[in-house]
């Protein structure tokens, strides 16, 4: 067999032997192997000492009443309002939920966005009262002048014509 | 799980059962800290049993319970949580040599020891990446196969070897001096 100490894709077997999960025959080769490389049996070695060292942290002891308390949390869930419920799934998920799931609730703000947008044009087109303002103005002038202009025939017609 | 979704509560005691200790186990592990384990392995087999209705067995169950365990372990972690549990960590491990020496009866040189050695595996085991801890407790402790890690961490099979990989490489470099 290649010397895995050699290959870091074969690397995995150090922990696969150490967790004494190879299948027998890559475990029979890889122990004939062991035998003439020194590289690898200082890594197995290494290795089974971390794994020696971890076997021994133990955990500490769980509470008698743990049950009890789920129990009477659940009941607590239990009681309250179903939307509640529906909330809490929405808002704590089991496990995350995928890329492709959070990216729905954004495109639908983007798209209400994107309305909003184009609706805006509308409101940015109406006359600014300014601008309105100024228009009556025009019309008041071009009015007084239309006035002025009937004004001024009568004013300049022949005496004698009238 | 399946009986679960159809209603039946003696079921789920007995996936409470079944599970409870490793769940709690690979918290304590990953968090440190006796309570906080418990608080988020009481999350855990809440969101369990909330999706009950909703769940379709894609994977094992265990891979599916590791994940929602890795989930919360790791939000925990990372909502720097953790500085606030760490000051009852020391007086639980105490608790936790304490049950060890009335069980073997050692004598105090020999508890002075295996405190110190805990304290350093625990330290070596705290001081890895976040993922790189959860992937080398989902192996070293609760057995899983690569695969199932890799559905807990939501990542390939080929990074989770090499999570390990480095881990305990890390590993060894750190207890090194605990050797003989």
């Amino acid at each position: 067999m290649n010397c895995p100490a050699k290959k870091n894709e074969d690397a995995g077997i150090f922990l696969d032997y150490c967790a004494q999960s190879l299948p027998p025959a890559r475990m029979a080769e890889f122990e004939d192997h062991l035998k003439q490389c020194a590289d690898c049996s200082r890594l197995v070695d290494a290795q089974q000492q971390v794994w020696t060292a971890l076997d021994e942290w133990t955990p500490a002891p769980v509470s008698s009443n743990f049950d009890a308390r789920l129990y009477a949390r659940i009941a607590q869930e239990q009681a309250a309002p179903s939307w509640m419920t529906w909330l809490r799934r929405f808002f704590h998920p089991p496990v995350p939920y995928s890329l492709w799931k959070a990216a729905v609730p954004v495109a639908a703000c983007a798209v209400l966005a994107a309305g909003i947008l184009i609706r805006m044009p509308d409101a940015a087109s109406a006359p600014h009262p300014q601008l309105r303002a100024e228009k009556i103005d025009i019309e008041k002038v071009e009015q007084t002048l239309e006035d002025l202009d009937i004004l001024t025939p009568a004013a300049q017609a022949p005496v004698g014509s009238m | 799980m399946l009986r679960v979704r159809e209603g039946d509560d003696t079921s789920f005691a007995l996936l409470l059962e079944r599970h409870r200790g490793p769940v709690i186990h690979f918290l304590y592990r990953m968090v440190q800290n006796p309570s906080v384990s418990e608080e988020l392995a009481q999350e855990v087999f809440l969101r369990v049993y909330r999706s009950r209705a909703t769940y379709e067995p894609t994977a094992k169950f265990t891979t599916w319970l590791f994940r929602i365990a890795t989930h919360l372990a790791l939000n925990w972690v990372r909502d720097g949580k953790k500085e606030k549990g760490q000051e009852s960590l020391d007086e639980q491990v105490v608790d936790g040599v304490d049950r060890q020496v009335r069980d073997r009866q050692p004598t105090i040189e020999q508890e002075m020891l295996y405190q110190v050695k805990m304290t350093e595996v625990r330290k070596a085991i705290d001081a890895l990446p976040a993922k790189q801890r959860a992937a080398v407790l989902m192996h070293k402790y609760e057995e899983l196969e690569y695969s199932q890690i890799a559905r807990a961490l939501n990542c390939s099979e080929s990074a989770v070897k090499s999570l390990l990989f480095r881990a305990y490489e890390t590993l060894r470099a750190r207890l090194a001096h605990m050797a003989g």
